[in-house]
């Protein structure tokens, strides 16, 4: 790795560790190995969305060439979200992308990431799905994004009118994951879902 | 805050002023210049008022903003402090003490290979990695510290850009489109028995002409004697059947 990206990453990573946003939980940054190629971060859903009480963990890879181009980021915590992929976690953010700056930082792009949790863009979106959920009906939005919330990111907000139609697509033999899936995608329409899981 | 206590003062001093002229202009019923003086005065003393309450609420902010730093100030020991401080000399993009130090027109400190090397990230996008305000080469300004002996504009040093490098494709290897292909267009002629000089034109199809070899070399003077050779050849050839 050359050697001002490893340098920067180093520096970076101690100006998060003494950051205030630590302190405060908000977010949170970790080394995976050791020659500061790739890290782990965590954010904390930010309050008053349906994220909120989350803690959503992302893979954070460095590029040789960083700080001149971007790091890579994706979400490991699967997560209900118009510009994030509910299947792969790849991110739809254009700081991470085309409108990188080298004066940016992994705070920077954390606190990003969590401003992107309580604002997104569903007109610019990675998740087809999702956003036209969220376009066309915003209640079913933040309901299924609540319920991912709790199943996947400790959520504490759990709703079980969800919890027992996955139960009753589980005991039909369908995998959990793909259960909720198939419902969020349906708006909760177990009849809908189950057509779609047997076609 | 500020403004409330002002109105009041105002308010105050409106009557105090309007009760005074009220008793001057009795008064001065009888003398009239005191009181062509005093409304002289009295809006004077209005202003200086207003700006005495104006400078005691800056007062007020200030004692505030004071201790809240001070309160701030408490926890982190002074080698901090002094880290804060060498902060504003650390370039922007390598976050280490900039070296050969430049400037953008938007205030922002970089460290000139630093700053150079984004420019060439980006060569058509070229904007401040901090502000993101349209930047370039020409508008950024070398700083001179009192201890660098050299005052060489830090721009001059640039990390030296590596040369293009292009290798010349193999030739022979593959059908260059009759000789078109690569710009290289000729055409040769044959004259001879007719069975013959189709062989002439077509046997060099495939090949693509041989480079010019470079000045100078003892391959171009060879090249030079046969191509003579050859012209005068040609020309005994055509002489030899206009005679003939």
């Amino acid at each position: 790795m050359a050697n001002i990206a490893a340098q920067r990453i180093k520096r970076e990573f101690k100006e998060v560790i003494r950051s205030e946003e630590v302190a405060k939980c908000a977010i949170k940054l970790d080394l995976v190995d050791n020659n500061y190629t790739e890290l782990r971060g965590e954010i904390a859903g930010p309050p008053d969305t349906a994220y909120e009480g989350g803690n959503f963990v992302l893979e954070i890879k460095v590029p040789e060439t960083y700080p001149f181009n971007p790091p890579k980021v994706r979400f490991i915590t699967k997560i209900w979200h118009p510009n994030i992929s509910s299947v792969t976690g790849a991110i739809c953010l254009d700081i991470l992308k085309d409108q990188w700056a080298a004066a940016m930082t992994l705070r920077t792009v954390l606190l990003s990431l969590q401003a992107l949790l309580s604002a997104a863009e569903p007109d610019d979106p990675q998740d087809a799905v999702v956003a036209r959920q969220y376009k066309e009906n915003v209640e079913m939005f933040r309901l299924t994004a609540r319920h991912w919330t709790n199943a996947y990111a400790g959520g504490p907000n759990a709703n079980p009118e969800c919890d027992e139609k996955i139960k009753r697509l589980v005991d039909m033999g369908i995998e959990e994951h793909q259960a909720r899936v198939a419902l969020s995608s349906y708006n909760w329409d177990l009849e809908r879902a189950t057509e779609q899981l047997f076609s | 805050m500020g403004w409330k206590s002002f109105q009041k003062i105002k308010n105050k001093l409106q009557w105090k002023v309007g009760h005074v002229s009220f008793v001057q202009r009795v008064t001065a019923a009888s003398k009239k210049n005191p009181s062509l003086e005093f409304w002289k005065l009295a809006p004077k003393t209005i202003y200086r008022t207003q700006n005495m309450s104006a400078s005691t609420s800056e007062e007020v902010r200030e004692t505030a903003s004071s201790s809240s730093r001070g309160d701030g100030g408490d926890k982190p020991n002074t080698k901090e402090e002094e880290k804060k401080e060498d902060n504003l000399l650390e370039c922007n993009i390598c976050l280490d003490t900039a070296k050969d130090a430049v400037v953008s027109l938007c205030g922002h400190l970089f460290c000139w290979p630093c700053l150079h090397q984004w420019l060439e990230t980006r060569p058509n996008r070229q904007v401040c990695p901090v502000c993101k305000a349209a930047i370039s080469r020409d508008k950024v300004v070398p700083l001179y510290g009192r201890g660098s002996t050299k005052q060489e504009d830090p721009r001059d040093k640039v990390p030296p850009r590596p040369a293009g490098q292009r290798t010349e494709p193999e030739p022979g290897n593959n059908f260059s489109g009759f000789g078109f292909g690569d710009g290289g267009f000729h055409m040769s002629f044959g004259i001879g028995a007719f069975p013959f000089g189709f062989f002439t034109s077509t046997f060099n199809f495939g090949e693509p002409r041989p480079n010019v070899s470079p000045h100078g070399t003892p391959q171009y003077m060879e090249e030079q004697f046969l191509s003579k050779v050859f012209l005068w050849l040609a020309m005994l050839f055509i002489a030899w059947l206009l005679l003939a």
